[in-house]
């Protein structure tokens, strides 16, 4: 049943897979006249110039060939050129995706280890003042633009901070340019970003865990528990959370893909040298096939996390059935 | 958004709610309305977009009254100046005024947000309608379709497309709404799927009743409802992209100010003005709280079952 299950959604997902390329190539196609924008106008070419850049390019290919050559070089681990210097695309990738698991990992576990205990104490204490604090903190999370909570961090604890002679945080990049690179450098480099990003993370998951947590201390066996002397604290805890915890963990599940592009924008604003801001810079450029390598990267994980999270789901839950 | 309630509004009895036995039977847009007008915080937000969105489509008249500049007027003399007397939220590093600058941005976000919006739900309806009426391999193909622009992380999508059509206002909502349209299909779908089983659906097509006109004149009605509080759900987030393309350089493009691109020059000045980094911010902040938390009671007004 399982196996029959694991084979439909693997099916769906290289449909999805086929999909995405096909409207990648479409939206390169509709633009892949003018690789550069203005190529044609440009007094100095010749038409015979420019229609031997675009061979060179592989530009007059017709469709289908250019298709199913992009198809076979990403089988084989190969996302494309870059326009501007002919680097490979994998390679951008990854040199750059160690510092972006850096940064999203850490933010996604500040994420949960505050998230849990917020929304435990939301649950318990219900209706009091701290749960009402918790409650507009979470709703601010979602509506604070994370670019502007990054830049007014860097005003308070780079900028100010600085100004006042005080010790401040660096506010871009990963480790210093000069003499930087060890532990402590990274870890200070590390602070700013990845508070933005967990902020986001544990106003979700801290409402999702006291509602879960909530429903869970209602259910009778809780109650059988107290009612047979057990200590709240054991109640709460050994009961009570360790099941409230269950459906967050396919929640942190579908998080996965977040991992290589949850923080794009904060990536920028940080100059954190990731995959975000590799899209980003090249975007500038017009290197569109760089952007494309990374956008079509990206997916593959999105994909291959859903399927994860899935399948987690049906492991630590035995009440899922694979119909 | 604002729209059904507004017309709402106009439908309503004179008598206020009754309760008990005694009170007659309502139609569900008047219950939803009722159940809207009690929550306070929701019709505050609510009114606070109203005013927001009135003060966007009269800034031609607010620079001309109130703040006496127009947003590209640049005034070399009082550059980083602090809010004050002469600037009432301070000027930029040309000098340009950033209240009147605000009330510019505030047409390209919420006229973005809006028109985004709409094309989503023009889109999604009918995809999502199609998809669920007609079942079978329509079904399939078109929901496989959402499937794989859901599957396009979408930040990545949007720098993608922005690079490949330079966006002004109407083709950044159509990038965006490009993402925005396939949850909204899902929706859809579903509520047709189950409201497709009932009688009147049957009675409907025994009388001869084409498909175009079950679908507009007997589906549509009756998934409205989600539709409006997904719309009214979705106008935060769309602000919040929205923002950040314009901030990043993929949107709006300056000079003409949006609450996004204002942060873009901001970042540059630190060290001189923190108030060009603070105030579109909390600008922005605001507005989607208020367009949240108005979101919330309209899901709790229109679709109770929802409520959490």
């Amino acid at each position: 049943m399982l196996a029959k299950y694991v084979a439909r959604r693997f099916f769906a997902s290289v449909i999805v897979v086929l999909g995405v390329t096909a409207i990648t190539l479409a939206l390169m196609k509709t633009t892949s006249g003018s690789y550069v924008p203005g190529i044609d106008l440009n007094p100095a070419l010749r038409p015979e110039d420019i229609a031997r850049l675009r061979s060179q390019l592989g530009l007059d290919l017709p469709p289908q060939v250019w298709y199913a050559t992009w198809l076979w070089n990403v089988l084989h681990g190969d996302f494309g050129r870059s326009m501007i210097d002919g680097s490979r695309v994998t390679d951008h990738i990854l040199e750059r995706l160690p510092n972006t698991l850096e940064l999203t990992g850490t933010a996604i576990l500040i994420g949960v280890i505050a998230a849990v205990p917020l929304g435990v104490v939301g649950a318990l204490r219900r209706g009091s003042k701290s749960d009402h604090a918790l409650t507009v903190t979470s709703v601010a999370g979602f509506a604070v633009p994370q670019f502007w909570m990054g830049l007014m961090l860097i005003l308070v604890f780079s900028v100010t901070l600085e100004q006042h002679g005080l010790p401040w945080l660096p506010s871009s990049g990963a480790y210093s340019a000069f003499n930087g690179g060890d532990f402590l450098d990274r870890l200070q480099h590390l602070i700013l970003p990845a508070t933005v990003l967990s902020f986001f993370y544990m106003s979700t998951w801290s409402r999702f865990i006291r509602s879960s947590m909530l429903e869970v201390l209602s259910q009778d066996y809780i109650r059988t528990a107290r009612a047979k002397g057990m200590s709240e604290r054991r109640v709460v805890y050994l009961h009570g959370l360790r099941n409230a915890l269950i459906p967050l963990i396919t929640l942190i599940g579908l998080e996965l893909p977040g991992l290589v592009s949850g923080g794009l924008v904060v990536e920028v604003v940080f100059g954190w040298p990731g995959i975000g801001k590799l899209a980003f810079e090249r975007a500038l450029q017009y290197d569109y096939t760089t952007v494309m390598g990374v956008t079509f990267f990206a997916t593959l994980l999105v994909i291959a996390g859903n399927l994860l999270a899935d399948l987690l789901y049906g492991v630590l839950d035995p009440r899922i059935r694979y119909g | 958004m604002i729209g059904p309630s507004r017309v709402a509004e106009l439908d309503m009895p004179a008598a206020g709610v009754e309760t008990g036995a005694a009170r007659p039977a309502q139609s569900y847009w008047n219950e939803s309305w009722e159940r809207l007008r009690a929550n306070r915080l929701g019709m505050a937000t609510g009114v606070l977009i109203v005013v927001l969105a009135l003060i966007a489509i009269l800034a031609p008249a607010f620079s001309a009254v109130v703040t006496h500049y127009q947003p590209q007027t640049i005034d070399l003399d009082s550059t980083f100046a602090r809010p004050g007397v002469g600037h009432l939220l301070g000027s930029d590093e040309l000098g340009r005024d950033t209240l009147t600058r605000l009330i510019w941005g505030a047409r390209v976000s919420l006229g973005v947000a809006f028109l985004t919006v709409a094309m989503s739900l023009f889109l999604g309806t009918t995809v999502g309608m199609m998809a669920g009426y007609y079942g079978g391999w329509i079904d399939d193909v078109l929901m496989r379709l959402v499937d794989t622009v859901l599957a396009i992380p979408a930040i990545f999508l949007f720098i993608l497309m922005s690079i490949l059509i330079r966006p002004n206002a109407i083709t950044l909502a159509a990038i965006v709404a490009s993402v925005g349209w396939g949850q909204v299909a899902r929706l859809v779908r579903g509520e047709v799927l189950s409201v497709k089983q009932r009688d009147f659906i049957l009675a409907t097509r025994s009388i001869g009743a084409k498909d175009s006109r079950l679908m507009v004149r007997h589906l549509l009605p009756n998934v409205l409802p989600v539709l409006i509080v997904a719309a009214s759900l979705g106008v935060g987030q769309i602000i919040l992209i929205e923002a950040a393309l314009d901030f990043l350089g993929l949107g709006i493009q300056p000079p003409t100010p949006s609450w996004g691109n204002m942060l873009t020059n901001a970042q540059s000045y630190f060290f001189r003005s923190g108030w060009l980094v603070a105030l579109p911010g909390i600008t922005i902040f605001m507005t989607v709280l208020a367009s949240n938390i108005f979101g919330n009671a309209v899901r709790d007004a229109f679709d109770p079952r929802l409520k959490s």
